[in-house]
């Protein structure tokens, strides 16, 4: 264990640890903007200076590994001073659009600006890279707004690994791009998303999100991603019951902040006229269990060779009662006729490990055959 | 062992040397190149070709610089027996006289031989020069371009680095070793170990001349002690300073010395491979350091037996795509890995985590060129050179309004008026000192007060500028101290890598800043923001590039706060004109 004091408080800390995680374990909020716990460190950004005792110049705490005896110093009015001149010269180059901007309510530097209580910059306001990209359907990449913190960089790098965007150019010029600033599309960008996530201003923004509504008038709905078994959770917002965009909060168990590109831009499905939304029965079946008037007849053509069949057409909605049993006495009255071995069980990857365990003890135990398959087993 | 086969191939060159009667040195060094003496080299050598003299009557050597940069190109006649003369300013046809004044010539035919008329200097021009020389009664032109080696540019200096550069080819290994060329990794291989040389060079109290002036011997010991595998050697040569070229220079001019302190240093620490970064600006330096390189390996000088012993060490060149960041030594190792040049934050230092993580020293060209005369003549003689805790000589490129330009090497410790008015000659045109420049983009200036002040680490840094890789630039009073800031200023924001905010922004609004004062729209709270917002950059940037960016504002704004206070007066008079 490492002791050392911070803002005269004493705490111990596992070595290794940094002074920034330190002090935020113990309730101490130090600003910062380019830090993001699951990436590596920067030190870019510069907001997240402490004095330490000994040292000649502030050092930013989220590089500083604590050491025994340390005695840091996270707030004075010289730190103060200096991160205010800082949130100053983010914004001499960021537009204060806050009004109109979408990110506005979880924007970082429009948080930090509030907090030193900056209306507008003393200096020469001037934007320093004009950019406006949207040159992909899924987010906008509007440069103005990059405080080049570096994230974006990083997540893609470290986490993704698609390495798809660096910092180009240098100095007051310096920005965000693929190589030989291509478009995305051409570039190893796989548009998973999760530069948006870990962007903390509108400089990367999701196209469904644009003008739809402010962040706090949204809807939040925590569920599980269907699309693969890993079991992603996924928080989206929702303004008028309508998904506008889908993102990962840090206390998701399984992916933590990181979605892949169908998590968080395959939510379409939702509304989806065709998205079924109840269980459905033949119109034949239901036909001759008397569920309906109108009898259907199995097309004689491959169902391959129907061209765009309505679902309507063939099929009734049921409850689930009616379908589980109609399901349950069907398959016993095949295993009473033809034995066991003639049902075959194929289960599907989107379902998690457990579902599938039931299901292959249901087939095995219940039905007592071995005939089950699954769409992943290659 | 097999150092005793060097020996003797030096011994040879120096046997083959001693049977000229004459070696004319002409200085190949950038400076002198681009001033015209490639052709001058030409000139030379077929001037001697058509004396049709003995082959032992003289030599053309194409060297390194010999300092005066300002009088290029320079050209040196050593004769047996008689003082050497140097020559400034020469052109071809100057250097066609120059031979005929001193090489005795030969039997010349009337008729002219096949492939003579190809030639732009033919035997009948010798005859000619000779003849008109005869005539003018020993009198020629060339009198005019004798510079005189007792000038305090040259009595005043110390040379320890710059020590066979002006004297060895440089794309000759021969050459080096018959000056005395690696005798000091044969020493230090054979008996010394690793520990002893990191003693003998924290002894010897030398200290980083990147600028930041570490002492070398202790970052050595550092890495030494690292338990790793891997370990690294880097020599630093992305020498980015407007005006400054002494690492070039060296580089250049005796790359086998770098070579020599490089591998020194990788035996003393136990690295195996090195790498020497050198900037793309360099070509000549890259393509002599390669060649160095190169002979070096034949003469398993490098290699997987190092001179016959167990040691192994390997160098490669690095070059550099001209981003002055790269001289800051994370981004560096950035850029060798192949990565965007740009900083990181220490730390770890590089001595624990540095190339690829490993262990790494990286040093300044000029740090290592001062490793083998160390090793040779001891710590105890280095230490004896300059103040209590700068040591040893220091080189400058000398730039500005000054009579004599060029590259000087000085003892530590010499005043700045020294280094003014007596290496320097003074300012030209009897106009006053207004400021001396050191340290590049990263320094300061220091005014008239401080003239006497000595040349060293702490001196300067007290004055609040630095001592700086060696860039020194003097200023006379026609020059206004908020546009030489300015001009910095406009270096530091092209060179800014982007990464921190303060040094990616702060420094265009301290450059947005200066030219509204400049321009006459400022007032006296402009001056205070500028104040303030120096301070803030230079306390709060990543690296040395942006901590040290203000350094020109923050010093002229201390000596000479009445320019910046006149522009404001000004600016006030035009408005009340106005209204």
């Amino acid at each position: 264990m490492v002791e050392l004091t911070i803002d005269g408080k004493k705490i111990q800390t596992n070595p290794g640890t940094t002074v920034l995680e330190a002090a935020l374990a113990n309730n101490i909020d130090i600003p910062r903007l380019c830090h993001h716990p699951e990436l590596s460190v920067s030190g870019g950004c510069r907001l997240c200076i402490v004095n330490v005792d000994g040292y000649s110049n502030p050092t930013p705490s989220c590089g500083l590994t604590c050491q025994d005896g340390m005695a840091i110093e996270t707030q004075n009015e010289e730190l103060l001073k200096s991160r205010r001149e800082i949130i100053d010269l983010f914004i001499s180059e960021h537009p204060l659009d806050c009004v109109t901007c979408d990110k506005s309510g979880t924007c970082l530097l429009q948080k930090y600006a509030y907090e030193f209580d900056i209306t507008k910059t003393s200096h020469e306001f001037e934007i320093s890279k004009p950019i406006y990209q949207d040159d992909n359907p899924f987010f906008i990449r509007d440069h103005q707004y990059c405080i080049l913190c570096g994230r974006c960089v990083r997540v893609c790098d470290e986490v993704v690994g698609a390495k798809a965007i660096d910092f180009a150019g240098r100095g007051f010029e310096c920005h965000i791009a693929t190589p030989f600033d291509d478009p995305l599309k051409d570039s190893t960008c796989v548009f998973c998303g999760n530069c948006i996530q870990v962007c903390p201003t509108a400089a990367l923004t999701p196209v469904s999100r644009m003008g739809k509504g402010r962040e706090w008038e949204l809807d939040r709905l925590k569920t599980i991603c269907g699309y693969c078994g890993v079991g992603c959770q996924i928080e989206y917002a929702l303004k008028d019951g309508k998904i506008i965009y889908a993102q990962s909060t840090p206390d998701a168990p399984v992916n933590g902040e990181f979605l892949c590109t169908k998590g968080r831009f395959g939510w379409d499905f939702a509304t989806a006229p065709e998205r079924l939304t109840s269980p459905m029965l033949r119109r034949d079946v239901a036909y001759e269990l008397g569920l309906t008037s109108e009898n259907w007849e199995l097309p004689q053509k491959s169902p391959l060779a129907v061209r765009k069949p309505k679902v309507e057409d063939s099929h009734i909605p049921i409850d689930w009662d009616t379908a589980l049993d109609l399901a349950a006495r069907k398959l016993s009255e095949n295993v009473k006729e033809y034995g066991p071995d003639s049902i075959m069980g194929l289960a599907s990857a989107r379902c998690t490990n457990e579902e599938n365990y039931i299901f292959q003890k249901f087939f095995r135990l219940g039905i007592g055959t071995n005939n089950l398959d699954h769409c992943a087993r290659l | 062992m097999n150092f005793n086969n060097l020996e003797k191939i030096g011994q040879k060159e120096l046997d083959r040397q001693g049977k000229y009667k004459r070696r004319i040195f002409c200085c190949t060094s950038t400076a002198c190149l681009s001033a015209g003496a490639g052709q001058v080299h030409t000139s030379l050598d077929q001037s001697v070709e058509a004396c049709r003299c003995d082959e032992h009557e003289a030599e053309v050597v194409k060297t390194g610089c010999m300092g005066l940069c300002s009088s290029g190109p320079l050209v040196r006649v050593e004769e047996k027996e008689k003082d050497p003369i140097l020559y400034g300013n020469i052109t071809s046809e100057l250097a066609q006289q120059l031979v005929s004044r001193h090489v005795p010539i030969g039997e010349i035919d009337d008729e002219l031989e096949e492939g003579d008329q190809d030639l732009s200097v033919t035997p009948h021009d010798m005859l000619h020069y000779r003849a008109s020389l005869k005539k003018a009664g020993k009198k020629s032109d060339l009198d005019k371009n004798i510079i005189s080696l007792d000038h305090p540019f040259f009595s005043k200096q110390v040379k320890v680095v710059l020590n066979e550069t002006g004297i060895v080819n440089p794309d000759k290994l021969e050459d080096y070793l018959a000056h005395g060329g690696y005798q000091a990794l044969a020493h230090v291989l054979e008996n010394m170990t690793p520990e002893e040389v990191c003693d003998e060079i924290l002894e010897s109290e030398l200290r980083g001349r990147g600028g930041a002036g570490f002492p070398t011997g202790m970052k050595w010991n550092f890495v030494r002690k690292e338990g790793a595998e891997d370990k690294f050697v880097i020599v630093n040569g992305d020498e980015g300073d407007p005006g400054a070229y002494m690492d070039r220079t060296v580089m250049e001019d005796d790359p086998h010395r770098v070579l020599e302190g490089m591998i020194i240093c990788a035996y003393a620490v136990g690295a195996s491979a090195g790498y020497l970064y050198i900037r793309g600006e360099y070509p000549i330096a890259i393509n002599r350091i390669r060649k160095a390189i190169r002979d070096a390996r034949r003469r398993k000088i490098l290699g997987k037996s190092v001179l016959g012993t167990d040691f192994m060490f390997n160098a490669d060149v690095r070059i550099g795509a001209g981003a002055f960041v790269c001289g800051e030594e994370t981004a560096l190792i950035h850029s060798v890995e192949g990565k965007r040049g740009m900083p990181r934050m220490r730390p770890p230092y590089p001595s624990t985590s540095g190339l690829w993580e490993a262990p790494t020293v990286i040093n300044n060209v000029e740090t290592m060129a001062n490793v083998p005369s160390i090793i040779n003549n001891g710590a105890d003689w280095y230490a004896s050179i300059g103040t209590e805790k700068s040591k040893g000589t220091k080189v400058f490129a000398l730039a500005g309004h000054l009579r004599n330009t060029g590259l000087i090497e000085v003892p530590m410790g010499i005043t700045l008026r020294e280094i003014v008015y007596e290496i320097g000659g003074g300012i030209p045109e009897n106009r006053g000192f207004k400021a001396a420049q050191t340290g590049g983009p990263s320094g300061g200036c220091i005014p008239e007060e401080y003239l006497d002040s000595p040349v060293d680490y702490e001196s300067l840094n007290k004055l609040g500028s630095i001592m700086g890789s060696g860039g020194l630039v003097i200023i006379d009073d026609t020059t206004k101290m908020p546009d030489f800031a300015n001009y910095f200023m406009e270096f530091c924001v092209d060179e800014s890598c982007g990464k921190c905010l303060p040094c990616r922004v702060g420094t265009v609004q301290i450059g947005k800043l200066l030219d509204k004062l400049i321009a006459g729209d400022g007032s006296q709270e402009d001056i205070e923001q500028l104040e303030n917002l120096c301070e803030t950059v230079k306390t709060t940037s990543l690296c040395g590039l942006g901590q040290s960016a203000p350094n020109p504002v923050l010093s002229t704004l201390k000596y000479f706060r009445n320019e910046y206070d006149e522009l404001v007066q000004q600016a006030q008079t035009a408005d009340s004109g106005l209204n």
